[in-house]
């Protein structure tokens, strides 16, 4: 019978759910109608209190003051959610670290369809129209090996191929283009619609114009240097290259 | 057992920062006995305390669950308080003497010093995580938010709590 008693007794880790209320069944109706485990489950309840500390604790007041501030700056900042905790964080980075070494890489080769402004910004001998279209001047005189690199070094492509490039000037010698570093560019031959080849035919254009008196010859150095592009569909009257 | 705080309603803007003080004023008290329990200064409980509500405010601000927040918010502060705790050259000890009920009642005075020393002793040679189940416990908590808190199986928090409940219920009898 006492062998019993005890089998049927709630067991302390049954009392601690009883606590909680997580007591069902059976097991609940034995500790509604048995003195003994109400009795040990108080004491285990009491138990609990015994070990709550009591240190001295400094008044709320300014805490709470202090939270509230607190939440106020908070409320006012917008709420960016910590993304670098989510696990796709570290995928997008990668990605785009990837994407810009090779953003690099492709500028490094990118032909030049314009020139920097601020490397190239066109250079001109003074020389009045006469002059120039009396004389029997270069359209492109060959730029000497040492400016050359200098040009490709300028630009950060100081080991591409000088066989694809031209470099060229921004202002022709036969518009009163310098050979000056501030008006060369390199200029890539093929592989891009707005060429040397088509910039080529713009120079010619240009000059026929000039010394033909139809354009002044500041205005065309001034065209070609500000943007050989916009002034190639100007005086063409074309969006593209005819070829 | 004291009753998890009821939240049912979804308050935004100034609502919820009212929301936040009103658990702020609920819960400051057990979560820095918690944290004095664990060994932290009360200077440093404060500051973990303060870092909690305002996870609570973005938590609930980006729409976060409400299911057992103060789970949740002893949770944070267990996680803070022993990351602030590990940073601590040397973590100050639990002190006792805060076992001390600072206002007994006349009869209680007679055999508070006696029981006391007992129960610091079974306190002190409890397993860590056994101490810690029990402060929350003392705290009001409930042994499954417990074991949210602790990272620990229901199973063997209800085990935990009844082995500790158990010695320091009869240390204070003898």
């Amino acid at each position: 019978m006492k062998m019993r008693d005890r089998v049927d007794h709630l067991s302390d880790q049954e009392l601690v759910l009883a606590a909680d209320g997580e007591l069902s069944g059976e097991r609940a109706r034995h500790l509604a109608g048995c003195e003994s485990c109400r009795a040990r489950g108080e004491k285990l309840k009491n138990a609990a209190s015994l070990v709550r500390m009591h240190p001295q604790l400094p008044a709320a007041d300014f805490a709470r003051m202090r939270l509230r501030a607190r939440l106020v700056e908070a409320a006012a900042e917008p709420d960016v959610e910590q993304f670098w905790l989510r696990p796709w964080y570290g995928v997008a980075v990668g990605a785009m670290a990837l994407m810009a070494i090779l953003g690099i890489l492709v500028r490094t080769h990118r032909p030049y369809e314009v020139p920097s402004p601020r490397l190239t910004p066109g250079a001109a001998r003074t020389m009045d129209r006469d002059t120039l279209c009396n004389a029997t001047l270069p359209k492109n005189q060959m730029v000497p090996a040492d400016l050359r690199q200098r040009v490709f070094q300028a630009y950060g492509i100081a080991d591409a191929d000088p066989r694809k490039y031209e470099v060229d000037y921004l202002i022709t010698p036969a518009l009163g283009g310098a050979e000056d570093i501030r008006n060369l560019w390199p200029q890539p031959y093929v592989s891009t619609v707005w060429n040397a080849r088509v910039k080529d035919e713009l120079e010619d254009r240009l000059r026929d114009l000039v010394c033909g008196g139809r354009l002044d010859l500041a205005e065309a150095q001034k065209a070609i240097s500000t943007d050989w592009i916009a002034a190639y569909k100007k005086y063409f009257g074309t969006e593209r290259p005819g070829r | 057992m004291t009753a998890a705080p009821t939240l049912d309603v979804q308050p935004r803007g100034s609502a919820l920062e009212e929301e936040i003080v009103g658990l702020f004023d609920l819960l400051r008290e057990p979560l820095l006995r918690y944290l004095a329990g664990i060994g932290l200064p009360i200077a440093d409980g404060e500051e973990i305390v303060q870092e909690v509500f305002l996870s609570l405010f973005q938590h609930l601000r980006r729409g976060g669950g409400r299911g057992n927040l103060r789970g949740w918010i002893f949770r944070v502060a267990h996680n803070l308080g022993l990351k602030r705790r590990s940073r601590t050259p040397r973590p100050s000890s639990v002190a006792w003497e805060w076992l001390s009920d600072p206002a007994p009642g006349p009869e209680e005075q007679f055999f508070q010093n006696e029981t006391e020393r007992r129960v610091q002793a079974v306190l002190r040679a409890l397993p860590e995580q056994d101490r810690r189940c029990l402060m929350l416990r003392a705290e009001g908590l409930r042994y499954r938010e417990i074991a949210g808190t602790q990272a620990m199986s229901l199973g063997a928090v209800s085990m935990s709590l009844a082995k500790s409940l158990a010695r320091i219920a009869r240390a204070a009898e003898r």
